[in-house]
């Protein structure tokens, strides 16, 4: 009897673990055209194209090294378990850096080309700051005691937004007692946030961009995270601090959106022309007499 | 029963002095961790009075270096340095302009939230079996929980979802964004060391001493950074004179320091 139980209880976890691993990975899948990329996100977010920096920055960089690409925003997960990610005809690279360094390579772009080696080196240490340090204070701090803010800018409902909010709320907490960072009281994660910051607006000081008049590859990521404070960390200290202390970075990130998102209407939910480009093709515009690429979108249909 | 009895400032240890916890020290470098040569590196920058408690007990963040200083108990070498600093009023980085400061602070986050956990991974992980021959005495079962935790942790912190191979390359960047930044300074912001250099020195001996010799970024190191390992030198000679008499030169011999 019990034998017979568990065996269908295990039949059941199997087909609802098979249901959904066919939903999310396998059903419905863009098929882009050669050489334009797949970038596999979640939805885009209330007031900013992403609710998280890495999709920010991966889709950032697309745009600013001019790389046709296509948006699948059913929220698959990569190989790594974690997402953005990308495919290029049919290879898939999970990681938003290895996306980069993938596209790089294949489509012989460099955003860095005007960097000395000195700056690349910079670019580097700045880059880590900003996402292997600043980053785990915003997941702490927006998924600290009070969860109301947080559930104001993931944009999900009912018991998709609670089970979202309450498996984001304990991956954080194992993955920033992992790094370290977790173990640190909420006033020492607060002093290093802020030091982050400050370290990045000091080192932006009165240039347009980080390293200088144009924009390079390091924008693309500290733009990502930059953004998320301003526009999706409601009431939080780093929101208050960063308007009141840090205008040249406010500055910048309305440079960065500015340069890179003109259509930021159309891509935020709470934007005055959002409409879904979940399958549409983004196509640089010099690109765009390209023959068959500028009717795909009709063509291939929104999922 | 003195087993039990907390330890008094003035009494058990003295005062104004810091007393660092640290493990044990290690076979090539005064440790196998990068954090407790950062930590003394730095004390030793600063002329700052200290006294060595070698053991494998960690402090209250369930980590090492931590220290005790006239009856407070602080861990974390990042918050330490920046107590200490505080509190004795110094300033390593009193020549830098704030611009310097801030690509300092963005190199010591490079090192030690990332370098960091590549070189973790190369020792405990992917090397687990030569380490256990060349670099630590620890019973195989021990070296395989660290192993084991170090996976875990690893995964969580992210890097350690990436192949061998992508954790490789991504040390060989770090090391190369040392080297360019470097180049043919004597240290990384000038001819005399400011407290970067502690944190840069710490990684980076463990990418010298303490991987075995199949882990690639400890040839790179020698063959494609030479300013790099040069750099080490130089913060060996000028921190750690007594270099000899903090290592056990490959179980040899006892640390006398």
């Amino acid at each position: 009897m019990f034998f017979t139980i568990a065996v269908v209880c295990v039949i059941l976890a199997l087909a609802t673990f098979g249901f959904y691993y066919y939903k999310y990975r396998i059903a419905n899948k863009i098929q882009a055209p050669k050489d334009v990329v797949v970038l596999y996100q979640v939805g885009r977010g209330p007031r900013a194209p992403s609710f998280s920096p890495f999709p920010m920055k991966l889709e950032t960089f697309l745009r600013m090294a001019k790389i046709p690409y296509i948006n699948d925003h059913a929220a698959r997960f990569s190989s790594k378990g974690k997402t953005p990610w990308i495919e290029v005809n049919g290879q898939a690279i999970p990681d938003s850096q290895f996306a980069i360094e993938f596209i790089k390579k294949k489509f012989g772009v460099d955003s860095n080309i005007n960097l000395s080696e000195d700056d690349k080196a910079v670019a580097r240490a700045f880059l880590k700051l900003t996402e292997e340090n600043l980053y785990w204070t915003m997941c702490i701090e927006m998924f600290g005691d009070n969860l109301e803010p947080v559930k104001t800018v993931i944009p999900y409902r009912g018991f998709k937004l609670w089970l979202t909010v309450t498996l984001l709320r304990r991956a954080l907490a194992k993955q920033t007692w992992g790094h370290g960072i977790g173990r640190h009281s909420k006033d020492e994660v607060w002093d290093v946030a802020m030091q982050d910051m400050n370290a990045l607006s000091s080192f932006l000081g009165s240039k347009k961009f980080l390293m200088g008049d144009e924009p390079s590859e390091v924008d693309c990521a500290v733009f990502g995270m930059i953004a998320q404070i301003y526009w999706h960390m409601p009431g939080s200290r780093h929101q208050v601090y960063l308007k009141e202390n840090l205008s040249n970075l406010v500055d910048y990130i309305n440079r960065m959106k500015e340069r890179f998102w003109p259509d930021w209407e159309n891509v935020t939910l709470e934007g005055t022309g959002y409409r879904s480009d979940h399958g549409e093709l983004h196509v640089p515009e010099q690109m765009k007499k390209l023959n068959g690429l500028s009717d795909f979108s009709r063509e291939n249909g929104k999922g | 029963m003195a087993f039990f009895k907390k330890k008094e400032c003035g009494k058990d240890y003295p005062k104004d002095t810091v007393i660092l916890h640290q493990f044990p020290r290690g076979p090539y470098a005064p440790s196998m961790s990068g954090f407790c040569i950062k930590l003394e590196t730095f004390l030793r920058m600063a002329n700052i009075p200290y006294q060595n408690v070698h053991a494998y007990k960690t402090g209250p963040k369930g980590k090492s270096p931590w220290i005790e200083y006239n009856g407070d108990v602080m861990a974390d070498s990042q918050l330490i340095m920046s107590f200490l600093s505080d509190k004795l009023e110094i300033d390593l980085d009193k020549t830098l302009s704030k611009e310097q400061r801030a690509t300092a602070r963005a190199f010591q986050k490079m090192v030690d939230e990332y370098t960091y956990w590549s070189v973790l991974l190369e020792r405990w992980v992917y090397h687990r079996g030569e380490s256990c021959k060349t670099i630590t005495k620890l019973p195989s079962l021990v070296v395989w929980e660290i192993g084991r935790r170090t996976k875990n942790m690893a995964y969580a912190h992210g890097i350690g979802r990436h192949t061998q191979q992508e954790v490789d390359l991504n040390l060989e960047a770090d090391l190369t964004a040392l080297s360019d930044f470097l180049g043919d300074k004597k240290f990384m912001f000038g001819d005399e060391p400011t407290e970067v250099d502690c944190a840069i020195f710490g990684q980076v001996s463990q990418v010298k001493y303490h991987v075995p010799d199949a882990v690639k970024a400890k040839q790179f190191l020698k063959d494609c950074v030479p300013n790099l390992d040069a750099y080490c030198e130089r913060m060996k000679e000028r921190f750690w004179p007594d270099w000899d008499e903090c290592v056990t030169n490959g179980f040899t011999k006892e640390a006398t320091k």
